[in-house]
């Protein structure tokens, strides 16, 4: 055999070892889900480590708090808990997922991510261990966030924390003003006008392209009486309703926002009312007490805060669910923890530290009511989480918010019209969906 | 013969290993993806599609947007950089005192993680916190910033801020070992400090000019951070950039093996930037 012809053929076999071992990257990550033995009592002298991803955000210190007081339930389950920005977040999971060797046991899922990740074969069902929990009361959740873990009919959360939205405004510029919380669309654009001033901004607004702004004209589509989808999960972006909302957004944003705030966010916004230079927003319900916090950002205002839900009566819903990760090492254990957290008992103080509800009883609790945070405020929360809705439906969730998004910004910056902007949001919709 | 051979593929091997492991998998797995439909979260094998996902992006409007977008950054961002960076160059070169610390200070920028730089500008620009609007107010001047038709300016205007030490630092070296023959012989015919300038000194620099406008044009297309940081590709698509429209359809949005193919084409355009250039840097360098 000649020196060339061997060249030629070591060659063609180094090619076809690279492309086999090229290919044989892609998708061949993940390990078979470990036997779940699908427990809902988790015995008290369970061993084990639980690794939790988690966001780095108040309510997680909240949870970090009170694994002191798990450990003397179950002593023998060590809980580790990492807390990442959200942003980074969902990358870590998707890798922890697909790795042979697991990152985490327990884990919080975003209400966008809930579809794919069922779909991906990624969450364990646990519909076993929900229902033979014993004193677990799952029907006492709040409605909307139990839908949001169910997928296809089965459960694949329990809910950790609401992200519910609602009308946060000073009370006392209403006062002076001598305005009534909105019920209306109308009214809400005719009040934040009428709440402007040339120091001050009637409504701090959060249009930022993608999630920021999808989120808060969500809350205007719902106050107009349109939805996002319909009964059977079509898209439902191009109605009359639809532009009605968006003609009102766009109509507060020009008059009564801020100048120059065209890509603010959520940060951008709380400052802005916190420091008096605007008297509303549209917000997570939870950031009531921060505003009202005489330690807090807003210094003498605090204490001049309100939360009322929306015109209408109907929000828009984000949650936080704890899930089981299927490649979960530790799965018992990790249930041991979801389910102890998420228990009435341990929800009461939760909530009085401050963590956001999600159990309909922990707001009629006396312990809850007498906490500080003010009967009205949790009786706006049951308001507010009785009739709210997601963003998305179904697969392709994190597109999907950020297609509408992309097309409200154009609108909201005058390089689309509100009717061309809200069709081609509809395609984009219907096209993810496909 | 056969033994200089195997001498030469013995010195070679080194390099040939490193490059074929550090460049050569990522690249032909990534050719691979891009030739797939794989998602971020499929976990069998993906599917061998061909060139669909290239035909889908050639002929996305989107990907178009995000490129055109990204030329313009890239342009308005190194064309002020190399115009400042030059006028500084040229005035440090003349500097007499204080030279060093000078020049650790204009560089001081680029120390930065873009990421770091983009989030303090979101609020230095901001129109209630911003130190920036709040000083243009005074004198009667109201800008959205990171509003419709000015937000990308902006963007480039923040690299420009951070990058054009770079571009000093270069065209500062490359003025010094510039040989003083010329120049001088220039000043004794009488010629201008412009014409020495335009006639002498630029052309003894193109070399250098060549390389540092091709070094940041590369580093500028990378954009990704200050978008992320502050606009996420807003308003509308107005300042989504390819980096960041890869990202979104890659991580966001788990289209892998469509990311893949968005990210070959900009490596064929860059590619073909960069031989060009490399070509007429060769034609232009002195024989």
């Amino acid at each position: 055999m000649s020196t060339r012809r061997r060249g030629l053929l070591a060659s063609m076999g180094l090619a076809a070892a690279l492309a086999l071992t090229i290919s044989g990257c892609a998708g061949s990550g993940g390990v078979d889900a470990p036997d779940s033995s699908g427990l809902g009592d988790i015995p008290a002298d369970t061993e084990g480590t639980v690794r939790i991803l988690m966001e780095s955000v108040p309510d997680t210190d909240i949870v970090v708090d009170l694994v002191a007081s798990f450990n003397e339930t179950y002593p023998g389950i060590e809980v580790e808990i990492e807390t990442l920005a959200f942003d980074q977040m969902r990358d870590k999971l998707i890798a922890s997922f697909q790795s042979s060797e697991p990152a985490y046991d327990l884990i919080v899922v975003d209400n966008p991510w809930m579809d794919d990740f069922v779909d991906a074969g990624f969450l364990e069902p646990l519909d076993a261990r929900i229902d033979s929990t014993t004193d677990y009361q799952p029907e006492d959740f709040f409605q909307p966030l139990v839908d949001i873990t169910e997928v296809e009919g089965v459960r694949y959360g329990v809910p950790f924390y609401n992200y519910a939205l609602g009308y946060l405004y000073r009370t006392d510029l209403y006062d002076e003003a001598g305005m009534a919380v909105p019920n209306t669309l109308d009214e809400l654009v005719a009040n934040v006008q009428q709440l402007t001033t040339s120091d001050r901004a009637g409504i701090a607004m959060q249009p930022q392209r993608g999630y920021k702004i999808f989120e808060e004209w969500a809350n205007w589509l719902f106050a107009a009486g349109g939805s996002i989808y319909d009964e059977t999960g079509n898209p439902t972006l191009d109605t009359p309703e639809a532009a009605a909302a968006l003609d009102a957004y766009i109509e507060a944003f020009t008059t009564a926002a801020p100048a120059n705030s065209s890509n603010w966010a959520f940060d951008e916004a709380f400052r802005s009312v916190s420091s008096g230079q605007s008297a509303s927003m549209i917000s997570y319900n939870w950031n009531l007490p921060g505003l009202n916090d005489p330690d807090g950002a807003s210094g003498e205002l605090a204490g001049s805060f309100a939360l009322a839900p929306m015109p209408g009566g109907k929000q828009v819903l984000g949650s936080w669910s704890w899930a089981i990760p299927a490649n979960s090492a530790a799965s018992d254990a990790a249930w041991a923890f979801a389910a102890w957290i998420t228990s009435p008992a341990v929800d009461v103080e939760r909530v009085v530290a401050g963590g956001a509800a999600i159990r309909e009883s922990t707001l009629s609790n006396p312990t809850v009511l007498e906490s500080g945070f003010g009967e009205d405020y949790y009786a706006a929360i049951i308001a507010i989480l009785s009739d709210a809705a997601p963003l998305s439906q179904g697969l392709g969730g994190e597109e999907m918010i950020q297609a509408v998004g992309t097309e409200l910004s154009e609108a909201v910056a005058g390089t689309k019209t509100v009717e061309e902007a809200l069709a081609d949001a509809q395609a984009a919709v219907e096209r993810i969906q496909r | 013969m056969t033994s200089t051979m195997s001498f030469r593929w013995a010195m070679l091997a080194p390099v040939l290993t490193i490059t074929g492991v550090a460049v050569g998998f990522p690249l032909g797995y990534a050719l691979y993806l891009s030739l797939t439909d794989y998602r971020l979260t499929s976990r069998g094998a993906p599917n061998f599609i061909g060139l669909e996902n290239y035909l889908f992006v050639l002929t996305d409007p989107r990907m178009w947007n995000a490129f055109s977008n990204t030329l313009a950054y890239v342009i308005v961002a190194v064309a002020l950089q190399t115009v400042l960076g030059l006028t500084i160059a040229l005035a440090l070169q003349k500097q007499k005192w204080i030279r060093d610390l000078t020049r650790a200070m204009l560089l001081a920028p680029m120390f930065i993680t873009p990421i770091a730089v983009g989030l303090t500008f979101r609020f230095l620009l901001n129109d209630q916190l911003g130190a920036i609007p709040a000083a243009l107010r005074s004198i009667g001047i109201s800008i959205d910033f990171f509003g419709p038709g000015n937000a990308l300016m902006t963007l480039a205007l923040i690299d420009v801020w951070q990058w054009t030490p770079f571009m000093v630092l270069l065209l500062l070296a490359g003025l010094e070992s510039i040989p003083r023959q010329p120049i001088e012989a220039a000043k004794v015919d009488g010629a201008s400090a412009w014409y020495t300038f335009r006639r002498v000194v630029l052309p003894l620099l193109t070399p250098v000019l060549t390389v540092a406008v091709l070094l940041r044009s590369l580093d500028a297309l990378k954009v990704f951070e200050y978008v992320y940081a502050t606009t996420r590709g807003g308003p509308g698509i107005e300042t989504e950039t390819i980096q960041y429209f890869t990202y979104q359809t890659g991580i966001q949005f788990f289209r892998l093996g469509e990311a893949s193919a968005v990210a070959f084409v900009l490596l064929a355009i860059v590619m073909t930037l960069i031989v060009i250039l490399f070509r007429r840097l060769q034609r232009s360098a002195p024989r």
